[in-house]
């Protein structure tokens, strides 16, 4: 059975004043699928996922996402029930807890996840101290599937950069997500921790069955990764296809390297 | 005996008990005549205020969000018991309502809180203070200078009066039975998900809509926690000095709140109970008699030099410490002739 539509993102426009920094966007996200958004600085890649994430409401258009009776329009979630739907994201500029150990930090992703609330907490009921264990348990699985479980117990602020990414990807995958949502994922890596960036997202969508949609400046990566690539500037769609055929494209090409006169 | 020491070493949970039972001693020490029993009173006021801090911790530490306020909700603890006591009410029912009103405040100032942040959030919680502060000294119901409370019944059974020794060690022992527990509930809310929520919207507020934190509802129990603590703090104050005073409760008490929170290290519980310790304890208890009036200026140079030191906390005084002992332990075994592990 093929995959079904996983996001669909119709004509969505986003002003920010005079400015219009997603023009009629639409494209589509399959289920498990590895789809890159690409496009040169200031094309409004960021813009769309903030809006898909619900950071920005006040968007034209319909962001649709499957649910399981049908299509849910995300504009209707408050921006805290993202998270229930299945998407989660990362960010640009690593957002962490730094004075919080790793494992805390990756148990923030589970907060949607934990029912006890503030006076379970405080008499620590069996039924509070239950669901922290079980959880705890799946972050420490989290933790041994990205190889970073050693560090449990050390403070975010005093890892590399690279292992911070880890930690951030991590987080994302305690939220049983359906779509992942990676903000410039290789920037600030070295080659080989780009590599092996790559060979993980292959096996986070092995074993969590999540699409994912990421936004990365490094072609190389984007190319060797995605099986279908979206590029856009200055907010408008300029193809989606796969990434030979993306490279191959004159508008693409135009966008990034200009035009050619002659 | 190891393995005992090791399952304290292990559970803070514990060794706040146990620094509780060490704190009692300073309820029996007075009747014994070994310390005076003004003594006791210092220790009184460093409970009081180490609750206060412990809530204001919870705010300023894993919230990232500021009052300057904190002295009013003090104020509404001990005017508050007093006010419903003197109505003929039991001390209960008093506290339950007490607790209710200041909620209710608190949740107020976390709506408000949603709306401005940094420097307008301590200008408009300043305001708060002073407002309440006016309150106090202006409404008749809370008798222009005080109100005096008496001698509290608990629970219906035992009436407890401080102008009694005996009784009066007794009501510090209730005293240091609440700071053990605000200690508790403290560290369990900062070891639970209400805790990693609250410091996830302190560091980065998209990040933790992102998770699912919603901001509305974790700034409310930020603030109304932090209310409640403060409010706790007023109510023991009302219980110890059976007296509830209006013009204490001002801004300068409340930043020196704050002064107590930052010394004694952000985020850490015993840091709480040192920080009150140095502001408010040291000159009290040492520094008045040996320097008389001029204290005020040393217990000052003290805590600058303390935050020179130790800018995140004097708590970190204790690792210093440790690596001293390692140190010593390392001459020692230098001189028998053992080299040193690793």
């Amino acid at each position: 059975m093929a995959n079904q539509t996983l996001l669909k993102i119709e004509d969505v426009t986003m002003r920010f004043g005079g400015l219009i920094a997603v023009n009629k966007l639409s494209f589509d996200i399959k289920e498990k699928e590895i789809v890159g958004l690409i496009g040169p600085n200031g094309a409004g890649k960021t813009t769309v996922f903030n809006c898909i994430t619900q950071f920005y409401k006040d968007y034209e258009g319909k962001i649709l996402f499957k649910s399981t009776d049908g299509y849910t329009d995300l504009k209707e979630k408050k921006i805290t029930e993202i998270i229930d739907q299945g998407i989660v994201r990362t960010f640009q500029n690593v957002e962490l807890v730094k004075d919080l150990s790793v494992l805390d930090n990756v148990l923030i992703g589970a907060h949607n996840q934990f029912k006890s609330q503030i006076f379970s907490h405080i008499l620590r009921t069996k039924k509070a101290k239950i669901e922290e264990e079980t959880l705890r348990k799946k972050a420490m699985a989290v933790l041994e599937f990205m190889d970073i479980a050693h560090l449990k117990d050390l403070y975010v602020g005093v890892q590399p950069y690279g292992i911070q990414k880890k930690i951030e990807i991590a987080r994302t995958l305690m939220s049983n997500p359906k779509l992942i949502i990676l903000d410039e994922p290789a920037a600030g890596l070295n080659d080989s921790e780009t590599d092996e960036l790559e060979a993980l997202i292959y096996k986070i969508k092995d074993k969590y069955n999540a699409a994912i949609l990421l936004i990365e400046h490094d072609m190389g990566f984007v190319m060797n990764i995605c099986e279908r690539v979206c590029a856009i500037n200055f907010g408008k769609f300029i193809a989606m296809d796969s990434p030979k055929k993306i490279q191959k494209h004159k508008e693409v090409q135009e966008a990034y390297l200009g035009k050619d006169d002659a | 005996m190891t393995s005992w020491l090791k399952k304290i070493q292990q559970s803070p949970r514990l060794q706040f008990i146990l620094f509780g039972v060490l704190l009692s001693s300073m309820a029996i020490l007075p009747l014994l005549g070994v310390v005076r029993s003004s003594t006791m009173s210092i220790y009184a006021y460093i409970i009081i205020y180490t609750v206060v801090a412990l809530g204001l911790n919870l705010l300023l530490g894993f919230s990232g969000l500021i009052s300057l306020g904190t002295a009013g909700f003090m104020g509404a603890g001990a005017l508050g018991i007093g006010v419903f006591m003197n109505m003929g009410l039991p001390f209960e029912l008093a506290v339950v309502l007490t607790l209710l009103v200041s909620a209710m405040i608190g949740a107020f100032i976390g709506l408000f809180s949603l709306r401005v942040n940094s420097i307008y959030l301590a200008i408009a919680t300043l305001f708060v203070g002073e407002i309440l502060r006016q309150i106090y000294s202006q409404v008749a119901i809370f008798g222009g200078e005080g109100i005096n409370i008496g001698p509290v019944r608990f629970f219906g059974l035992i009436e407890l009066n401080r102008s009694l020794r005996p009784e009066r060690s007794l009501i510090f022992l209730i005293l240091v039975i609440v700071l053990v527990v605000m200690m508790i509930v403290a560290y369990n809310i900062v070891k639970s998900s209400t805790g990693r929520a609250l410091m996830a919207m302190s560091r980065s507020e998209n990040a933790a809509q992102a998770m699912g934190v919603s901001i509305l509802k974790y700034r409310l129990t930020a603030f109304i926690t932090a209310t409640l603590f403060a409010t706790i703090g007023g109510i023991l104050y009302g219980i110890y000095f059976q007296d509830a005073p209006t013009r204490q409760w001002d801004l300068n008490l409340s930043l020196f709140l704050i002064a107590m929170v930052v010394v004694g290290g952000i985020k850490s519980f015993f840091g709480m109970f040192l920080g009150v310790f140095i502001v408010h304890g040291l000159s009290d208890l040492f520094l008045k008699d040996w320097l008389g009036d001029v204290s005020f200026i040393f217990s000052g140079v003290l805590i600058i030099v303390v935050i020179l030191f130790y800018p995140y906390g004097t708590v970190h005084i204790w690792v210093d410490f440790k690596r001293f002992l390692k140190y010593i332990k390392s001459k020692i075994d230098k001189r028998k002739g053992v080299t040193p592990r690793g």
